[in-house]
């Protein structure tokens, strides 16, 4: 399993959510990052995944291939879940 | 314009005992021959600078007793100018100096102008109008550097970290977006003009007017002007017209802005024509303007079909090319492609159409609107995204005209350079250079409010007239552009490789654009402007940074700049491109330089280099497509190469040794220099090192089973 990232900015309505459901995997031992788009990694790293609009979760692979991802829209644990499982 | 120095011996008669003057004739700034009195000394140093009548008094005498010693007896204003000057430097009166200073031109610099043509610009033919320009330029690239601007950024301009662009056009806006709704409503009355011309109630009337104005706002701007939605808005005045007719238009559209190139004998009108098949969101229902600049009681959404003939005949045209079969080099076609180009009938054969023309000429450029942003792209690369109160101005067209005021480039190898590939020092760099780069945009925006102000007596009156109850230029609309050359250069120095070459190299880059960015935007928050960041065309200021850089940081450098030093055919990759060279399939090119694109809102670009091949207009539909849906990428062209020959006047594909009609060796290449076609005889060598690296797709393009065809694959 690779990294699940999450990208947000500071006024968006719904990244305290993606936030809470980062902090809810990295309890289950996932590894997360958080990109901040006010910032130049997080911006560079959501130019880099085409992320135009907050909250976006991006699930990889070890390799950094994209196996899922959410853009603008929070997705349900279960559905991360989801996404791990049929790895 | 003076005379410049020429000394020459003349004889005449003092009055005796005349002692204060001496037999010496000065040659004046007006065209005169007076003798000399060295009132006039004091006299210049009081009006222009700020020294005491005592000092003033002291140093035309020394200058007096210098001339006088030297028993020359014809001096010119310029010598006595400078004597002054050396004494003003003696006494450490450095700021007076540089009030007094005089500006213009070395004799032997305008010999050499006037003998041989001018490599800076491509866009500049030769010729006694383009010299009389290009000396004009001088001078006023002179007065901003000593004027306009403060010391701090003259001095970084000098040095190379940035280049502010168009520096002999000081007194004017950098570029211009049109729209063909003023003149429509308003006709043409302009200030300071004999004649006013009502509302065109034809449109070979209207079309008249358009290249008229053009013409006037050539000579206010810079750079580029961009009509915006140029077939939507001729519409009305088509309603009724026959196939033929309407070709004929589209001809003399293109003909009357392809050839003012010859009729000012000065650069050509840098014209954007943007152009939709669908009626873009923000214009459906918008009341049109029609004949006599009344509305027409239907909006543009029912102009469909009129549009659609208009764009189509213009595209026959241009895949005609000119009368010796040769690309038109302007205006420049920008086909404006939004998610409703894809559910408008006929797109199909329209994109077939277009592509044909990008196949065969290369003139297509290919804009990509994606959700909900539309662009009126109007420099070589400048488009401004749509924002809401954009969207409330195109409810009454008119109202869309917007401004660059003024482009600065920053070096970015340069900052790697002076940043020893250390992060903290070399992003607190690029903050440095951007900081001298807004106070650039700060002081041209005072001088041109200086201008401004002066209203319909000053001499940007064009861009005061207010017709619709505000200036022509609307100021608090204008953006400010941060270009920026070499960035993968600059990922070479600081990281050891090329952005091609590894993700973390390329991720590098995108840190960098990311930075610059979001300090535009806090910097456009501060100071209640906007910044924006730009692609640079970079025709010159390419291979300016790059001889600069190999001057003050060899040996470094003459690892790092692209092209062939022996030859001088250096450069650094345009603004943020992959290298030229490098060997990417072009569809991946295309996505990858496109993550660039959302952080550079002033609009990018990326070229697809075709040498000769002709690939099939089907695989260029496909190509274009795949590039919406699949990639962030803004916009696209196809460039060939030509060969033209001056002896028969064919044209053939590919760049060749002699004409393969009459083997002449007396031809020309043609392709894109940055934003534009052109002879290749006139780029600078900068240019012509990126040409020789360009890699031309040959691997990723193959002939079909049948043998007819090329497509990409
Ligand atoms: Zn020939």
């Amino acid at each position: 399993m690779g990294y699940i990232k999450i990208f947000t900015k500071s006024e968006c309505p719904k990244c305290p959510a993606a936030k809470e459901i980062g902090g809810v995997l990295q309890r289950e031992g996932l590894r997360v990052l958080y990109y901040d788009l006010e910032t130049p990694d997080g911006l560079a790293e959501a130019a880099f995944y085409s992320v135009l609009s907050t909250p976006t979760i991006i699930v990889e692979d070890e390799d950094e291939r994209v196996l899922a991802g959410w853009r603008g829209s929070v997705p349900t644990i279960q559905e991360i879940h989801g996404v791990i499982r049929a790895q | 314009m003076i005379s410049v120095v020429e000394l020459r011996k003349r004889q005449r008669e003092i009055s005796a005992g005349d002692t204060t003057d001496m037999a010496l004739f000065v040659r004046t700034s007006e065209e005169s021959i007076e003798g000399w009195d060295r009132q006039r000394i004091v006299d210049a140093l009081m009006r222009e600078t700020f020294i005491d009548p005592d000092t003033a008094e002291a140093i035309s005498r020394e200058v007096e007793e210098i001339i006088r010693s030297s028993k020359i007896n014809m001096v010119t204003a310029p010598l006595i100018r400078e004597l002054v000057d050396a004494k003003l430097i003696e006494r450490g009166l450095e700021e007076a100096r540089r009030q007094h200073t005089r500006l213009g031109m070395p004799l032997y610099d305008v010999d050499q102008l006037i003998v041989h043509p001018n490599k800076e610009n491509a866009n500049v033919p030769h010729g006694p109008e383009a010299t009389n320009l290009t000396l004009a330029e001088t001078i006023k690239k002179e007065y901003a550097l000593l004027e306009v601007f403060s010391q701090e950024v003259a001095d970084a301009h000098m040095r190379g970290d940035i280049h502010l662009h168009d520096l002999g056009f000081i007194d004017r806006p950098y570029c211009s977006g049109q729209s063909l709704e003023y003149i429509k409503k308003f006709g043409l009355n302009l200030p300071n003009s004999i004649s006013m011309a009502k509302p065109a109630k034809h449109p070979e009337v209207l079309l008249a007017h358009m290249v008229k104005f053009a013409a006037a706002l050539q000579s206010h701007f810079a750079g580029a002007i961009g009509w915006d939605a140029v077939n939507i808005f001729f519409a009305p005045y088509l309603e009724g017209m026959g196939d033929a007719e309407v070709k004929q238009l589209a001809q003399m559209l293109i003909f009357e802005f392809s050839q003012q190139a010859v009729a000012r004998g000065g650069q050509a009108i840098f014209t954007d024509l943007n152009l939709y098949w669908e009626v873009p969101k923000h214009f459906r229902d918008v009341e049109a303007i029609g004949p006599k600049g009344e509305f027409t009681g239907k909006t543009y959404k029912d102009y469909r079909t009129e549009a659609q003939r208009f764009v189509w005949a213009l595209f026959e045209v241009y895949n005609e090319g000119d009368g010796a079969g040769r690309p038109f080099f302007f205006p420049k076609p920008l086909v404006h492609i939004t998610e409703d180009f894809f559910i408008t009938p006929g797109h199909e054969k329209f994109l077939h159409h277009i592509c044909e023309t990008a196949s065969e000429k290369g003139n297509t450029y290919f804009v990509f609107d994606r959700g909900e942003t539309a662009k009126i792209s109007e420099c070589c690369r400048l488009s401004f995204k749509l924002e809401a109160s954009d969207l409330e101005d195109a409810k009454r067209p008119w109202k869309m005209r917007y401004s660059a005021l003024q482009n600065v480039t920053l070096n970015l190898p340069r900052i790697g350079y002076i940043s020893g590939r250390d992060d903290t020092r070399l992003f607190e760099n690029i903050s440095r250079f951007m900081e001298v780069a807004v106070k650039a945009h700060l002081e041209k925006k005072a001088f041109l409010e200086r201008l401004l102000s002066l209203g319909e007596e000053g001499p940007l009156a064009l861009l005061t007239m207010s017709q619709d109850g505000e200036p022509y230029l609307r100021m608090h609309r204008a953006t400010y552009l941060i270009g920026m050359v070499g960035l993968n250069e600059m990922v070479k120095i600081h990281t050891g490789q090329e952005m091609h070459s590894s993700r973390e190299a390329f991720k590098f880059g995108l840190k960098v654009i990311a930075h610059m960015k979001l300090l535009a935007d806090k910097m456009s928050k501060k100071y209640g402007m906007r910044f924006v960041l730009e692609q640079t065309p970079a025709e010159s200021t390419a291979y300016r940074f790059a001889k600069l850089d190999l001057r003050f940081h060899s040996p470094q450098a003459g690892h790092i700049v692209k092209g062939d030093i022996a030859r001088g055919e250096v450069y650094y990759t345009n603004s943020t491109y992959l290298s030229n060279a490098a060997v990417i399939n072009p569809i991946e090119r295309v996505r990858q330089e496109g993550l660039f694109h959302p952080l550079i809102e002033a609009g990018s670009l990326t070229h697809i280099w075709l040498g000769e091949a002709k690939p099939s207009p089907e695989s260029l539909a496909n190509f274009v497509t795949k590039t919406f849906m699949h990639t962030q990428n803004d916009q696209i062209a196809f460039s060939p190469e030509f060969t033209t020959c001056n002896q028969c006047a064919r044209t053939s594909r590919g760049l060749r040794e002699r004409c393969p009609y009459c083997g002449s060796e007396d031809i020309d290449g043609i392709t894109r220099i940055t934003g534009y076609f052109t002879k290749i005889s006139s780029w600078n060598k900068g240019k012509l090192g990126e040409l020789r690296d360009r890699y031309r797709n040959q691997g990723f393009m193959k002939r079909k089973a049948d043998g007819a065809e090329v497509e990409f694959t």
